[in-house]
Order: C-alpha cells, then sequence, then structure tokens
C-alpha cells in the first residue's frame, strides 16, 4: 500500500470516527432528542374563568403521551385575561404566536379576525371547517346578589334588573333608603374593570340592552347622552376599579358585602364559590338570570397563520377531542360550566346547579332572549367612554 | 529497475503517519466533544438553557415572620423545575416606598406589598408594565384599635363608631392621643382617603374638587393635628405600644390582624373598630416582576410559589397569624380561628367599604395630606465629636441627615440642627424645610469631627428651644444622634429627664428619637431620653445610618 493510499484510508477512517463518536456521545448523553423525536408544541393561551380546567386536562393530555405524527404532544397553557390577549393580537405581540386561543367569547375572535381581514385580505380564525372555533363549554352571566341584600332589593322593586339596580345605586341616602340597614351603607355593585376582564365589557352590553329593552346594540346607542348619564350613575356605585382579581366572584368572596352587595357575573364563578362565600359570609348569595341573556362560549381556536404547522393543527385537534371528551366535559361541570357535549348532564344530584337551585341556580334557564354580540365600532365607543369617564 | 525500498524510510514513514494520525484523531476527539457540549447547553429551540431559578423577593415588613416561616418551609421542600434546577426564594423585608423603588430599579424578581396600591405605583409612568402575573395570598381590613375600655366610652359595641365619633372625641378631650401611619404606608394611605371622604362627606365618587375644598382641607387638617405623631408602619407602632402600654396611644390605625397579634401578648386589650363610614382592605398581593433576562425557570419557581401560598397548609398558617385567609372554606368561625371577638375583631365586619378612587386621585390625596398634616418642628441633634471621625462614620451621617432632610416633604414642617462636640455650636434654628433645605444641607456638608460629647446639653438646649415656641399645634421633636459617651455636659441625665418630664406635662410635649451609632454609643442613656418623651433608641451603623433616619423621617 503507498503512501497516498494509506492516507487516503487514514482520512476515510478519520471521517468514520468523527461520525461515530458524535453518534454515540449524542446518544449516550441523552439530552437531546433527535429533530425527528422532538415533541410537538401546542402553545395555547387561555381566558382565566376555564384556564384551571384547561390547565388540569392538559397535564392529563400530557400524561397520557398522546402523538401526532409519530411525535409526542406536549400542550402548555397560558392564563391570559381576552381583553389583554385582543390587545396582543391587534398590535401582533405575540411571540411566539400561540397555536390556540380560547377566548372568553366567540365575539372576541371575530374582532381579532376583522383587526387581521383588514391587515392580510383574510381571517386567522376560522368560523367553518376542520380548524373553526368550536365552543367548549359555556357559562351565562347572571346576578349574584348577598341573600340580605336581594330580599330588600326585591321588596323595594319587585325583581332584579339593571333598571332597579341603577335606582338602587342612585339612592340618596343609601340602604336605609332602600329598606335596608344603615351599616350596609350605599348600594355597592360589582362590575370587573373592562380593560383588564371581558366580563366588565359585557356588563355594560347587557345594562346597555335593559336601558333600550332590545337585543341589539349599535355605536348610536351607547354614545347617546342620556344612556351614557344613566351609565355613570351606574359605574359610580362601584367600589373598586383597580382590583388585582380575575375573578370579580373572587372580590365578593374575599371582601364580602363590605365591597360588593352584587353584581351580573359568570355564572360558573358564582356557583363554584357560592359554598365559600356562603363559609367566609354566612350568607349566600342569590342568583337571578337577567332578561337578555348574554355568555361566554370559551372557543376552542387554532391559529391559521403560516406560523402554525400542519402537525401542530392537527395536535390541536387532538386535545381539542380531548377536552370534548366525556370525562373532562363531566369535570367541566363539576366546575360550574355548561358542557359543550351534550352527553353531559348537569341535572344530576351532585350537579352545582341542583345543589343551589333553592337559591336561584336553573339547569335549564327559561329566560331566552339572547344578546346579541355588537359590533366592534360599538364595543370600542363603550370602551372608550370607561377611558374617559370611569377609570380617569 | 525496481525501486528498493528502504526499510528504514518505511519505519520513519510509517510513524510520521501514525502521528499524523493520532494528531488527526485527537484534534477530531476536541471538534467531536465542543461540537457535543454546545449543542447540550443549548435548548431545542435554539435559546440558551437557563441557569436561573431562584426568585427574589421584596415583602412588606408587617407579615416579617409570616414570610420568613413560608420561605423556609418553600426552601426545605427542594422544589425543583423539570430540568432540574432548584427552586428557591430569596427573600428581603422591605417598606412599600424603598420596595417600588428597587422594582423599578430591577432589584426584585417578585413582590408581596402590604396592598396592591404598590403594584400600581411600580408601573406607574412605564409603557410596558412591569407586574406581571399576581394573586393574593391573605387579606385583612384596615381598622382603628382603641382600648375597649375607651371604644365603650364611644358606645362600642352597640354604636357603630366612625371618623366623626373619633374627631368629636380628639376635640372635646386635648389628651386624647392617637395615631395613623404615614401616608407612604398602605394603612396610613387608607386612613389618609378615610379622612378626605369623611371631610367631603362622602362614601364614594371622591373628586379633585372635593381635594381642594376648603371645608374638606380643614376637617382634615382638624383632625390632623391631634394625630401624635406618624410613623413608619404598623408592626413599628404596636412594638411601641406593647413595650409602653396604654399611656403612649389612645387610639390608632393598624390592620385588623395586628390587634389579633397584640392582644395575643398582652394582657391589656384592644379592640377593632371598623370605621362606620366605610374601610379599605390591605390585600397583599404576590406579584412576579417582568424585568429583563427573566428565564422561564423562575417563572416556574413563581407560579411553584404561588401555589404553595394557595395550599392548605399556608393557608391555614395564614389564619394562625391572624390574616384572613384566600381560601373560602377556610372558616373564621372555626374554634381555632383567631378572627374572633374574643381576640376583640369580629369575622362578620367590616360592613361596607370606601370606594377605592382612580390612581390619579390617590395621587392628589397623597398630596393634599402634606398641606393638611400636623406639620413638625423638628431639632437634628448631631454629635460631632472626636470619634465621629472613625471608620468615616461622619461622612455616612452626613449622607444619611441629607436623606432625612429630603425625605421629609410637609412645606410646613421646620426643621433645625444642633451640632454639638465639647459644646454646642453652629446652631439652625428651626425654619419651613422648604426654604431651608439646601442651607441645612450645606451646614450639614460642613460638620468636622473633634472635641468631647457634650451630648445632655445639646439635648436640653434643643428641648428647651422647642418649649419656649410653645407650638402646640406641631409634632415637637428632637432627632438625637451620638456615637459615643457623655463626657463634657453641665446638666447630668437625671436632672434633664426630670425636666424633660415636668416640660412635657406642663408644656408643649416634646419626643426625642434617639439613635446609637456604633458599638460605643452609650444606649442606656439614649433610652433614657426617649423613654421619658414617649419616644424610642434604636441602633445604627455606618452602613444602616442613613436606612434609619429614613425611617426617621416618616414619623413628622
Amino acid at each position: 500500500m503507498n503512501r497516498t493510499r494509506l492516507i487516503f484510508f487514514a482520512v476515510v477512517i478519520l471521517a468514520l470516527v468523527i461520525v461515530g463518536i458524535s453518534f454515540l456521545v449524542q446518544q449516550l448523553s441523552g439530552n437531546i432528542p433527535s429533530p425527528t423525536a422532538q415533541p410537538i408544541q401546542v402553545r395555547i393561551v387561555c381566558a382565566l374563568p376555564v384556564e384551571p380546567w384547561v390547565q388540569d386536562a392538559a397535564q392529563k393530555f400530557n400524561a397520557e403521551k398522546h402523538t401526532q405524527d409519530g411525535r409526542t404532544i406536549v400542550v402548555t397553557v397560558t392564563p391570559m385575561d381576552s381583553v389583554t390577549a385582543l390587545g396582543k393580537w391587534d398590535r401582533g405581540e405575540f411571540d411566539p404566536v400561540p397555536t390556540v386561543w380560547i377566548p372568553d367569547s366567540r365575539y372576541l375572535v371575530e374582532l381579532v379576525n376583522a383587526t387581521y381581514s383588514a391587515k392580510l385580505g383574510r381571517d386567522v380564525f376560522l368560523t367553518d371547517g376542520e380548524y373553526r372555533a368550536r365552543p367548549l363549554v359555556t357559562s351565562l352571566f347572571s346576578w349574584g346578589i348577598y341573600q340580605s341584600r336581594y330580599d330588600k332589593l326585591v321588596a323595594k322593586f319587585g325583581e332584579v334588573d339593571w333598571k332597579a339596580v341603577h335606582d338602587a345605586a342612585t339612592a340618596k341616602g343609601g340602604w336605609p333608603d332602600l329598606g335596608g340597614q344603615s351599616a350596609w351603607g350605599y348600594f355597592k355593585l360589582i362590575v370587573p374593570n373592562p380593560r383588564k376582564n371581558a366580563a366588565g365589557l359585557l356588563a355594560m352590553v347587557s345594562a346597555a340592552g335593559e336601558y333600550y329593552d332590545k337585543t341589539t346594540i349599535s355605536t348610536e346607542d351607547v354614545t347617546n347622552p342620556q344612556f351614557q348619564k344613566w351609565l355613570k350613575e351606574l359605574m359610580d356605585s362601584v367600589t373598586d376599579f383597580s382590583s388585582l382579581s380575575s375573578y370579580t366572584v373572587e372580590d365578593l368572596g374575599l371582601f364580602g358585602y363590605s365591597v360588593g352587595d352584587g353584581g351580573q357575573l359568570l355564572e360558573s364563578d358564582l356557583l363554584v364559590n357560592m359554598q365559600g362565600i356562603q363559609t367566609r359570609w354566612v350568607e349566600p348569595l342569590h342568583i337571578v338570570y337577567p332578561k337578555y341573556l348574554t355568555w361566554f362560549d370559551f372557543p376552542f381556536t387554532p391559529w391559521m397563520g403560516p406560523e402554525t404547522s400542519a402537525s401542530e393543527k392537527n395536535a390541536a385537534l387532538q386535545f381539542e377531542k380531548f377536552l370534548l371528551s366525556t370525562p373532562i366535559q363531566s369535570d367541566a361541570a363539576a366546575r360550574g360550566f355548561r358542557p359543550a357535549n351534550t352527553q353531559v348532564s348537569i341535572s344530576g344530584s351532585d350537579s352545582l346547579f341542583v345543589k343551589w337551585k333553592n337559591q336561584g341556580a336553573e339547569a335549564i334557564v327559561t329566560r331566552t332572549a339572547r344578546m346579541h354580540s355588537p359590533d366592534r365600532d360599538t364595543l370600542q365607543a363603550l370602551l372608550r367612554w370607561f377611558d374617559l369617564n370611569v377609570a380617569k | 529497475m525496481r525501486n528498493q525500498r528502504n526499510p528504514a524510510f518505511n519505519l520513519a514513514n510509517g510513524c510520521a503517519l501514525f502521528a499524523v494520525l493520532a494528531v488527526v484523531l485527537g484534534m477530531a476527539a476536541i471538534l467531536c466533544g465542543i461540537i457535543t457540549v454546545a449543542s447540550v447547553v443549548r435548548t431545542p429551540a435554539g435559546t440558551p438553557a437557563p441557569t436561573q431559578a431562584s426568585i427574589d423577593l421584596a415583602y412588606s415588613p408587617e407579615k416579617d415572620a409570616l414570610m420568613q416561616d413560608i420561605v423556609a418551609r418553600f426552601n426545605k421542600s427542594n422544589f425543583k423545575t423539570p430540568s432540574g434546577l432548584p427552586m428557591k426564594i430569596n427573600a428581603t423585608k422591605m417598606d412599600a416606598g424603598d420596595m417600588v423603588e428597587a422594582a423599578r430599579a430591577g432589584k426584585f424578581t417578585a413582590v408581596s406589598p402590604d396592598s396592591s396600591l404598590w403594584l400600581a405605583q411600580i408601573d406607574a409612568g412605564r409603557d410596558t408594565p412591569l407586574v406581571g402575573e399576581s394573586t393574593r395570598f391573605a387579606v385583612t381590613p384596615v381598622v382603628v384599635a382603641m382600648w375597649s375600655d375607651v371604644a365603650q366610652s364611644l358606645g362600642y359595641p352597640q354604636k357603630p363608631i366612625g371618623w366623626q365619633d373619633l374627631l368629636t372625641q380628639v376635640k372635646n378631650d386635648p389628651n386624647f392621643k392617637w395615631s395613623h401611619p404615614s401616608s407612604t404606608t398602605a394603612s396610613g394611605l387608607l386612613a389618609t382617603l378615610a379622612e378626605f371622604y369623611a371631610g367631603a362627606g362622602k362614601t364614594r365618587n371622591l373628586t379633585e374638587d372635593d381635594l381642594q375644598n376648603r371645608a374638606t382641607l380643614d376637617y382634615v387638617a382638624a383632625l390632623e393635628k391631634t394625630v401624635r405623631y406618624y410613623g413608619e408602619g404598623e408592626q413599628a407602632t404596636i412594638d411601641q405600644v406593647l413595650a409602653k402600654g396604654r399611656g403612649y396611644l389612645d387610639a390608632f390605625v393598624v390592620s385588623e390582624r395586628m390587634v389579633i397579634y397584640f392582644n395575643g401578648k398582652s394582657s391589656q386589650k384592644l379592640v377593632a373598630i371598623y370605621p362606620a363610614e366605610g374601610t379599605l382592605w390591605q390585600d397583599h398581593p404576590l406579584a412576579l416582576l417582568e424585568q429583563p433576562g427573566l428565564t422561564d425557570a423562575q417563572r416556574l419557581t413563581y407560579r411553584r410559589f404561588r401555589d404553595f401560598l394557595l395550599s392548605s397548609e399556608i393557608q391555614k398558617l395564614v389564619l394562625q397569624s391572624g390574616y384572613r385567609p384566600v381560601d373560602l372554606n377556610m372558616r373564621l368561625d372555626d374554634p381555632a380561628s383567631p378572627i374572633a371577638k374574643a381576640n376583640g375583631v369580629d369575622p362578620a365586619q367590616p360592613q361596607t367599604t370606601l370606594q377605592m378612587p382612580s390612581a390619579a386621585i390617590l395621587d392628589k390625596v397623597q398630596s393634599s395630606w402634606y398641606l393638611s398634616k400636623r406639620p413638625a418642628n423638628i431639632y437634628l441633634v448631631v454629635d460631632t465629636s472626636g470619634s465621629m471621625a472613625d471608620q468615616d462614620k461622619l461622612k455616612q451621617a452626613q449622607d444619611a441627615l441629607s436623606t432625612f432632610l429630603d425625605q421629609v416633604q410637609g412645606d410646613r414642617d421646620r426643621v433645625g440642627l444642633v451640632p454639638f462636640a465639647t459644646t454646642v455650636y453652629g446652631v439652625m434654628p428651626p425654619k419651613e424645610i422648604g426654604a431651608q433645605r439646601a442651607t441645612l444641607k450645606n451646614q450639614v456638608g460642613r460638620l468636622a469631627a473633634n472635641g468631647r460629647t457634650a451630648l445632655l446639653d445639646a439635648v436640653s438646649f434643643a428641648y428647651d428651644d422647642l418649649q419656649q415656641r410653645n407650638e402646640r399645634d406641631r409634632i415637637n421633636a428632637l432627632v438625637v444622634m451620638t456615637d459615643g459617651v457623655e463626657n463634657a455636659s453641665s446638666i447630668g441625665l437625671n436632672e434633664l429627664t426630670q425636666k424633660v418630664k415636668r416640660g412635657n406635662q406642663s408644656g408643649v410635649p416634646v419626643v426625642i428619637f434617639c439613635i446609637g451609632y456604633g458599638s460605643d454609643a452609650d444606649f442606656d442613656v439614649l433610652n433614657a431620653l426617649a423613654n421619658a418623651t414617649g419616644g424610642f433608641a434604636r441602633r445604627a451603623d455606618p452602613e444602616t445610618i442613613q436606612k434609619l433616619y429614613k425611617t426617621m423621617s416618616t414619623y413628622f
């Protein structure tokens, strides 16, 4: 063998050794999976009311090691209020872009689509087809009022609605004028800050509906000075818009009737906190369903932009299916939500709806008039009004 | 002719080849190692691996014992991130003002002040919020703590007592002593807000016009005029009341939890008055700060700690400490619960709260308080004896005095200076701080260490001057600092303390606060002077003197 050949073989052997050592070291290190074995990440930005439920479901799902195209699916859930998320979508601030958004309501999805349609000429969330936004659970907005205060309001006004609450809020002498005790002070309304919590925006929409006695409100309606004066009087009875709480029912529970006699709040939050509130304040809440119903439907909404691969979308769909499965939907029902899966009942003896029936909870709500989602301009007008007149 | 190879040449050639091969293989192995190591220390996404999972947490002083216990339990639990990094909390006690400042300067990754009011201040004026995820783990209402017989004389428990009743009481009884902390603390700010509401005759919709209304300002000023002095916070107030008994104060604003704490340690009993017009709550948030460089591992540690705070084990601890836990299923009326009438508090209270105004109105409340609060006459009595030259003590003291002068914000507050060594010299009589701040700072900067220590003569001089001024509507106080032992005065300690006690009874009450600076300071003498007037003495060294002077400034 001449010297040239020797060198040639040496180089070949050397190359093989390098590849071999690299392979061995990487395998032995065990830290770095090969690219094909990397898990598929499904990153979910999730509305706060359902986040604990989705988070628990994600843990179960991850533990079961579901796969897509031979790769393990890993679901991570980031809690974020829908109004905050809406702003991030609008400003393109998500980095990385979530695979899925679970907002409070479908109308928020439509608002993001409206923004992106103007920019890209197409929707970024689908409303039909395989990847469409699908509701996971529903929760109605209902009045939750401390029983002693509820009894006085009913005695005074006959029923509890936005007009009665407005009159209570503007009673000059406070509770003594309404038949209540002077120690209760003034009537105090609980409304979440609409800049921090979409429920606050929906409360204003609901109030507008009852003010005009109609289910569809427009920009013209919410910019009417008479209505704005009426709404301001209502909002002036809110004790704290700076609160930290993600869930306003938490305020009602932690600080009791001292900060709020009641408010129009998410039914699931009311049901799940009812026992705790009664334990803490030795008085239950009374639930009343409003004349015009509004609700959150928490749609599972995959992002259709180029940042999400087909594998990620399909992995997301697997998790969506998991969330809609009977055991996970039953878990949602135990947390006071109305399941999207119709096979899961909320009328059983262990249901929160049944448990709190005497406090006004209804598994089947007899009032069926639905408040329609206002368009983007109307919502923006309400938010602007809030910024200038209440939050300043 | 066939080329005959030289065996020696072949051997040499083979050896050379082997050597080349060995070198190349060695280099390849090194290269391979570098590649592998480089790939191991990078995450799959290509970003540097997190190396930091500990959280630096600042918390408010009044929950010191509770937080230390919680943090110790957490750190002992050996929680780890999925990548194996230990989750640790490094906790530092800090008052609200310093906490806000430090958070904005990037010094902490999480904060737990006594109220979420301070979170808004951390974010004030920032384009991007620093405060990220947050939760609450304990709440407690702000109350007026009173001795039970004092409360009964006002109609407790049959009649609801409000701010108006307190005002009537202090007007009718000039000897009635009450206080609330400075508005730089949550309970102080909440107390001030309550006064403005009461002055405006409202419990909601406080406006800028209300804050500028003469009648409202007069009401608040009348109430504030009766405040004995302010203070650094509720824990310090309670400690003073515990140490000095009921002669120290008749009523003071603290959280409900402090009433329970006091009643657990004293045979004398306080009761919590929940003002009839409404009160406010301390809500003890825990918030993550989105500081630049915050790692995912730190975020996980924050969440683990948050869950730990909300766990049943810690929520029980929270209740045992006298706070109301956020776990609503924990019964406040449980026989083991300290939130009980036997401890002077009522779990069914408060019945109503005041409306929390916007951040802009709160700012104006704070500014208006400086105009309405009880003004002060303060003498800074400063030791400049020769020993102050040691260990850079004088320089540190000068910086600390300068900080004190910056901290005194009320334009009507008057500050004077009494430097002393072998004798009192270079006295600057008290003048409105706004007009005198620069001159005072200049004078402080020119102090030089020399001579002996005429501490008692200096105190006597400053005390006499305040008595002669005879300004009863003001807080009259001496802030005395010395690093040594009295060795040059003409007046003795007994004579001086007797004079002070007599003077405080017949003339203007003057409070003496003392700082024993360094290990050689005669703390017994300082304690005697402070105790004779209801003040207190504290120790400091060159590292802590600045903070202590800053703390002292909250009393005025």
